[in-house]
């Protein structure tokens, strides 16, 4: 059309990419220089913290970080057993909950879908100590359980969910399947749940991601040291004040990154192509 | 027919609902009523095992307001929220709508979706120890960056300056979070019905006008959602301040979440002085998102009932075909 | 759903593979919610080993018991160890191991460790209810600290109000002035430790004429303020708190002025200690060389000596301007524990065996892990008078002469359970002061503002 929209199209693209790419490196060199750091001496580190270079003291790295009590493949264990029972948790209920609210026509429908909006304003910090004497009374410090359980009741991610529904699910195909005669819960598991799929795994990655990296409750609640997760762990590492090997400790934190890596790039089609979120309130 | 759709089907919607609501009351709120009655105890001390009410009920909140540290807790945590969430939620909408832009696409935009929120999935451990090594003193990445520009001519001692620490833990928390924020608003941005921006189109409106017209307006649901979720995440700030300083210099990044853990569970283990601190911050929330509720409301309500008129029809419709049928 | 269900398979699988990995005995993550705050029962099977908690800030006292095990195999038959380590960094190790004390039960500590900044905590505060007396661990103890000859201080630091010994120590901490002969000698021309001693105390105005001396050839006399703290701490008379009241020592509130003072001539390379910064000065990796570190035996052998680089073998130990102890370990077994018979073993072992096969002679002649290991001042008299404390990164200067005398200073008059913590808040304010945000007398405002607003204490 005309050359002024031309241009104006080309000084966007400028200033998009520039403005992109910029945040890009700012993204990317945080764990580029973790990674480099794994591979460097203390020395080097003390000498200049940051280098875009690799050395050579990788193997070095390893041997000091598992002479010291840090025990990366416990703390990968116990944080995968919590995190990926958090997630599945977190999702499935999320989703089947959000499922009651836009599928059936009940009562207290609106109350308690005011009532989630409601809760999703009580933060985790607030109760902790609440939380935390209840878990020591009934015996629940150093389980495990006292961290998953909790993950059935996430409002925010009843909320996403709900949000996703009203624009990707067709109560047609509800409605369908109950003429085939499948029951309700059949029903949510073999049809709503297959069309809920990114919604889930993006909700997935948040959730698995949050608590991957949570730190207060486990911090409070784990005192074995045969179940800190790997957060407890990284914050410990710095911990060897006779002697600080940095290299060691940059490659204690880049093994805490690494599974999460995998599971994002996996689940990062969904990042790519969004989900479709409602706009719908009531 | 009728009589099956809506009696036998509605107590689904309850069975389907009961596994949340009993997660929530045994988690969520036993332990949050548990923490208000805490906050009217004596229940303090190391190994502590029981507890009594005070005579004077609202000890523990008077001593927390009259407590210096908790009242800078509350400013530290309100500047550093406001400081990080203002150009984080303006970048996130910036993105979104370059992103979700119909006439200008960007290539490569998926791999930049991605990129945007690598920051959030490192532990916030190692945020902290990788920016407390950058911002160093003497030695450190920044300064010798910024003393080879000849922009300073010694070393700064960003640590000991209340102003950089807390304008480093904003910096951390905004970079941690537009990529998460920018996702949320492009998600909303995908629900709205494609048909609106045709129409906008036809009718000659510019890619601003549509955001301003089109995108936002329709977004509000969404934006509220996210100035929810991330004002509460804001007020509750704990990982960053707590490993990058531990709440210092000077009390400079001690948030109200540092401040809690640090009454509670380390030094003197007040718990009670803990649980009041809580309560406290408990109702600030509450009286903020009540009043995003408000701000935002209006139209909203407006549009909900249309759709819900719309989805009465349709659903009527659906009925009669099926009658028909 | 696929895509799911196959990620959920990778995770799955990694965690699989972790599962293997690791030991097959780590428990399920699932555990019966009733009975697990009751101690275990025995194990039943022969093969099934006692499982002994230690809980210590580094892997020192971890290390000894393990060699324990290796020389006692009867002993390693019945038991095993799982240590917890967290370090005193950012007071980790205190909130963790209070809650690991009282929650108790199986994962409860059987032995424990407290350092010098919060050891009257747990021998006399606070935490006194978790600490076993030595009696009840099957010690004889008031005839074997006589018999070995215990440091008093160390005895009175672990004794509890009711007069019983729940703690003791297998170092003496007494400080000296750790120097570089080269840096002494281009600026002295000497590297003597008798001369330098008298040129850079007694007193600190000796002190900082020598930081000029040394400023003029371009040299630091310290890395940073840290360095300073621990003899102005405790060289001082009174403690940080006096009858639950906070007390600001003159002696330590003069360190705001020292530290000014440092600071103001460029007469250290302003570092933190324990920091990268701190540790690098070790190794000439600083801004400007400094001549040296302030410390007891433990600073040689367990910090410098690993971050020294090539340095190693310049190094000398002389007497301080003024005298000070610093830190040491005292160990505890927990009071509720139920192997307290195995406990006073090991215990009696690392605080009161004099013997040639005792931990204090091994770890005072470095034999501990074998010839030529890490030397240290120990608590026993006993042992001290047969030890020999030369060492290589000293230039082959024997530092028994310079810390025996040294150890005078060591008392636990000037201690309190809430050391770390009130030292972690006058630290930030000396360096605020120091760094010129804010004056002298905020300063002071602050400190007393921080410590009433987050202790149990009075302040006036």
């Amino acid at each position: 059309m005309s050359k002024t929209r031309k241009k104006r199209g080309i000084l966007f693209r400028v200033v998009a990419y520039t403005v992109c790419l910029l945040l890009a490196i700012l993204s990317v060199l945080p764990f580029w220089i973790m990674f480099v750091n794994a591979t460097r001496d203390t020395f080097q580190i003390q000498q200049d913290a940051i280098s875009l270079i690799p050395s050579s003291h990788l193997m070095s790295n390893i041997k000091i970080l598992l002479g010291k009590t840090f025990d990366p493949i416990k703390g990968l264990k116990n944080s995968m057993i919590v995190s990926t029972a958090s997630t599945i948790l977190t999702i499935y209920f999320s989703a089947l909950t959000a499922y009651a609210l836009v599928a059936y026509n009940w009562k207290l429908r609106k109350p308690f879908f005011t009532f989630i909006l409601a809760v999703m304003m009580i933060p985790a910090q607030v109760s902790v100590i609440g939380f935390y004497q209840f878990m020591y009374k009934i015996g629940m410090t150093n389980n495990f359980m006292a961290l998953i359980l909790p993950a059935m009741a996430v409002p925010a991610a009843v909320f996403f969910m709900r949000q996703f529904m009203i624009v990707s699910l067709p109560l047609e195909l509800v409605e369908a399947s109950r003429i085939d005669g499948a029951s309700e819960f059949y029903t949510f598991n073999k049809i709503v749940l297959p069309i809920m799929k990114p919604a889930m795994a993006t909700q997935a990655i948040f959730t698995f991601v949050s608590s991957w990296n949570s730190l207060f409750l486990p911090l409070v609640l784990l005192t074995d040291s045969d179940k800190y997760t790997m957060p407890i762990m990284v914050s410990l590492l710095r911990g060897d004040i006779y002697k600080t090997e940095y290299g060691a400790v940059y490659l204690g934190l880049a093994l805490t990154v690494l599974p999460l890596f995998v599971a994002y790039f996996l689940l990062s089609k969904y990042i790519i192509e969004g989900v479709a979120l409602g706009g719908v309130k009531g | 027919m009728k009589r099956r759709k809506n009696v036998s089907y509605a107590k689904y919607g309850y069975i389907f609902s009961l596994p949340f609501i009993l997660a929530f009351l045994i988690f969520s709120l036993y332990p949050t009523i548990y923490t208000a009655v805490l906050g009217f105890t004596d229940y303090k001390g190391l190994a502590a095992t029981s507890w009594s009410f005070l005579d004077n009920p609202f000890d523990n909140f008077i001593s927390v307001f009259n407590n210096g540290s908790f009242r800078q807790s509350l400013v530290n945590t309100f500047i550093i929220w406001i400081v990080n969430f203002t150009p984080q939620i303006l970048l996130a909408l910036v993105l979104t709508a370059w992103f979700t832009s119909r006439r200008n696409k960007l290539r490569g935009k998926g791999l930049f979706k991605v990129l945007f929120y690598l920051p959030n999935i490192i532990t916030a451990a190692s945020i902290a120890i990788l920016f407390y090594s950058l911002f160093g003193y003497p030695v450190s990445p920044v300064n010798s960056l910024l003393m080879k520009l000849g922009i300073v001519d010694g070393p700064v001692f960003f640590l000991v300056n209340k102003a950089y620490a807390r304008g480093i833990v904003s910096f951390i928390q905004f970079w941690m979070w537009y990529g998460y924020t920018m996702i949320i608003l492009t998600s909303g941005v995908l629900g709205i019905n494609p048909e609106i921006y045709e129409a906008g189109e036809i009718d000659g409106a510019t890619g601003i006008q549509a955001f301003f017209y089109i995108t936002l307006p329709n977004l509000k649901t969404i934006l509220l959602y996210v100035l929810i979720t991330s004002m509460i995440g804001g007020l509750n700030m704990f990982d960053i301040p707590k490993l990058f300083m531990q709440g210092g210099p000077d009390n400079s990044t001690l948030t109200t979440s540092v401040f809690i853990y640090n009454q509670a569970f380390s030094g003197s283990y007040l718990y009670n002085r803990a649980a009041a601190a809580s309560m406290i911050m408990f109702l600030i929330i509450a009286i903020f998102s009540a009043i995003l509720f408000f701000l935002m409301r209006d139209k909203g309500e407006i549009q909900i009932q249309k759709e819900a008129k719309l989805l009465k029809k349709e659903r009527a419709r659906l009925a009669k075909s099926q009658e028909a049928m | 759903m696929r895509r799911i269900l196959s990620l959920l398979l990778v995770v799955l699988m990694i965690f699989g593979l972790a599962a293997c990995a690791s030991d097959s005995t780590t428990p399920a993550p699932v555990e019966p919610i009733a009975g697990s705050e009751t101690p275990a029962p025995a194990p039943s099977g022969s093969t099934a080993k006692t499982v002994l908690n230690v809980w210590s800030f580094t892997d020192e006292v971890p290390k000894m018991i393990e060699k324990y095990l290796e020389m006692h195999p009867d002993f390693a038959e019945k038991y095993e160890i799982k240590t917890t380590i967290i370090a005193t960094t950012d007071g980790a190790y205190q909130p963790a191991l209070d809650q690991a004390l009282s929650g108790g039960g199986k994962d409860g500590p059987d032995i424990f460790t407290a350092e010098a900044a919060f050891v009257l905590k747990y021998s006399q505060g606070d935490g006194s209810q978790f600490a076993a007396s030595y009696n009840d661990l099957g010690i004889d103890v008031s005839n074997k600290i006589k018999d070995a000859d215990i440091a008093q201080y160390t005895v009175d630091i672990g004794t509890n109000g009711n007069g019983d010994v729940v703690a003791l120590g297998y170092q003496a901490t007494g400080g000296a002035f750790i120097y570089r002969r080269s840096i002494a000698n281009d600026v002295w021309g000497t590297e003597d430790p008798a001369e330098v001693g008298k040129i850079v105390g007694p007193g600190w105005d000796k002190f900082f004429k020598a930081a000029a001396d040394l400023k003029a050839k371009g040299y630091g006399i310290i890395s940073g303020d840290g360095d300073l703290w621990h003899p102005v701490e405790n060289s001082s008379k009174l403690p940080w708190v006096v009858d639950g009241k906070l007390v600001i020592d003159p002696e330590r509130e003069a360190f705001l002025d020292l530290s000014k003072q440092l600071k103001d001539n460029n007469y250290h390379n302003d570092t933190q200690d324990w920091q990268d910064a701190w540790f690098a000065d070790m190794k000439d990796a600083g801004a400007k060389k400094t001549l040296g570190y302030f410390g007891p035996a433990w600073l040689i052998n367990y910090v410098m000596a690993g971050n020294s680089g090539d340095t190693a073998g310049d190094w000398a130990v002389t007497e301080p301007p003024v005298g000070f102890f610093w830190g040491g370990t005292w160990v505890f077994g927990s009071a509720s524990s139920e192997k307290k018979e195995a406990v006073g073993e090991i215990i009696e072992w690392i605080t009161l065996d004099t013997s040639e096969q005792g931990l204090q002679y091994m770890w005072a002649n470095g034999t501990l892990n074998g010839e030529g290991g890490t030397k240290d001042t120990v608590a026993s008299g006993k042992v001290m008078s047969i030890s020999n404390g030369e060492l290589e990164f000293l230039g082959g200067q024997d530092m028994f002469d310079v810390f025996i005398p040294a150890n005078q200073f060591a008392n636990g008059k000037n201690l309190t359970q809430y050391d770390e913590t009130i030292n972690m808040y006058w630290r930030d304010q000396v360096r605020a002061y120091t760094s010129g945000a804010k004056s002298r007398e905020a300063a002071l405002k602050d400190f007393k503002q921080m410590v009433a607003d987050n202790l149990d204490l009075i302040v006036e």
